[in-house]
């Protein structure tokens, strides 16, 4: 069973304790090429060798956090692991050069505690309180 | 080539060139004259003379003649071997349907040693075009300058209406949008505003990811959809530059 000897492969190439990692996040025995580190920790690996991982799991992210999440991917990682470029960011020369010095940090979602979003109007409001001026007595 | 009749063994190609010239030579030929051109109608027409050595003859769909012959006793009863037993439809449907079930559970069998296709989400994901319609942004050139110059196309173009612009000069006398929201509840994500600007400020950026808690976190304004260009503008350019080549 091919299946069955890469997952001992695996186990017997990453060792024990990031097996026991792999086993807790993603379920599974993964091994590879070390790509490269974002800059909130996250490690990115890649594997092309067919025998191993079958097309669209070539690519995957071990997260920093416990907590984990999808938007924890900064957008020039993100177009790596989802394919949409070949190279990772710190060999891609377009990536690097579309780089500006007026970009803010990635922040993941925040979405469910007090850093979220909340809507708010942008313009002065059109429709005002009519506030009462008293005139002076003569 | 038994179940074929020898009239339909027509020579095409280079064996009709063969066979026209040495019609009585050529054994394949022989073939096609000797055994049963007794029992055809004499209407039948020349394959020979056809360009593609192609047939159509309707002989072919007339019903064939009973070719047992039906038997029959002393008495003149028939005698039938079959007679009460099932129908010959009967036994083929039995074969067939009991090897289809067959069939279908060794393709089950089959997948079963296979390793599995399932992408484990959010650490691996599925491969998304660099034209990918997700969560909207608003760009800057690269002095910093934001480019959106309130020209209302994306506004006026938008078939959900989903976007609200106002504008005003700003005090250096260049127009700039003042309210720049999207509802992306309404929005269906169809991409028209980014194909109408004509300063490439409102992109679709590559994120999906931004599903929130709250309904009113999805109304966005000028300074978040900014703030979306700012964070993820490596990768919004990037991909226009590797699209740049279709447009």
């Amino acid at each position: 069973m091919p299946s069955l000897q890469r997952y001992l492969r695996s186990i017997y190439r990453v060792g024990f304790r990031a097996w026991w990692r792999q086993l807790n996040y993603i379920g599974d025995a993964k091994s590879g090429r070390f790509v490269g580190q974002d800059q909130f920790g996250n490690k990115y690996f890649e594997n092309y060798n067919a025998e191993e991982e079958v097309p669209g799991r070539q690519r995957w992210v071990d997260f920093a956090q416990v907590h984990y999440q999808a938007s924890q991917v900064p957008p020039e990682w993100h177009s790596w692991i989802s394919h949409i470029r070949k190279d990772p960011p710190t060999e891609d020369a377009v990536i690097a050069a579309s780089r500006q010095p007026w970009q803010q940090p990635w922040t993941e979602s925040l979405t469910g505690t007090r850093g979220a979003y909340k809507p708010y109007n942008t313009v002065a409001p059109k429709i005002n309180a009519w506030e009462p001026k008293v005139s002076p007595r003569a | 080539m038994t179940l074929l009749p020898p009239r339909l063994l027509v020579p095409v190609g280079i064996f009709r060139s063969i066979a026209a010239t040495h019609a009585r030579a050529f054994p394949l030929s022989r073939r096609l004259q000797s055994t049963h051109t007794h029992k055809q109608p004499p209407s039948t027409p020349n394959y020979l003379e056809s360009a593609d050595g192609l047939i159509s003859d309707l002989t072919f769909r007339k019903p064939r003649h009973e070719t047992t012959p039906r038997k029959f006793d002393a008495q003149g009863n028939e005698l039938d071997a079959y007679q009460g037993g099932p129908s010959a439809i009967d036994k083929a449907v039995h074969l067939f349907f009991f090897t289809e079930i067959l069939r279908g559970m060794w393709i089950v069998l089959e997948q079963f040693f296979r390793p599995p296709y399932t992408i484990s989400y959010p650490f691996e994901k599925g491969p998304l075009s660099p034209r990918f319609r997700g969560e909207h942004a608003l760009r800057r050139y690269p002095s910093g300058e934001e480019r959106c110059i309130a020209c209302k196309l994306c506004e006026a173009i938008c078939p959900a209406q989903a976007i609200t612009i106002e504008s005003e000069a700003r005090l250096d006398g260049s127009r700039r949008t003042t309210k720049y929201d999207i509802d992306m509840t309404k929005c269906i994500y169809c991409g028209f505003c980014q194909e109408a600007c004509p300063v490439d400020a409102i992109v679709e950026t590559q994120n999906q990811e931004y599903s929130t808690e709250t309904r009113e976190e999805l109304l966005y304004n000028k300074e978040k959809l900014l703030a979306n260009g700012d964070r993820a503008e490596a990768e919004i350019a990037a991909n226009l530059h590797s699209d740049h080549v279709y447009r």
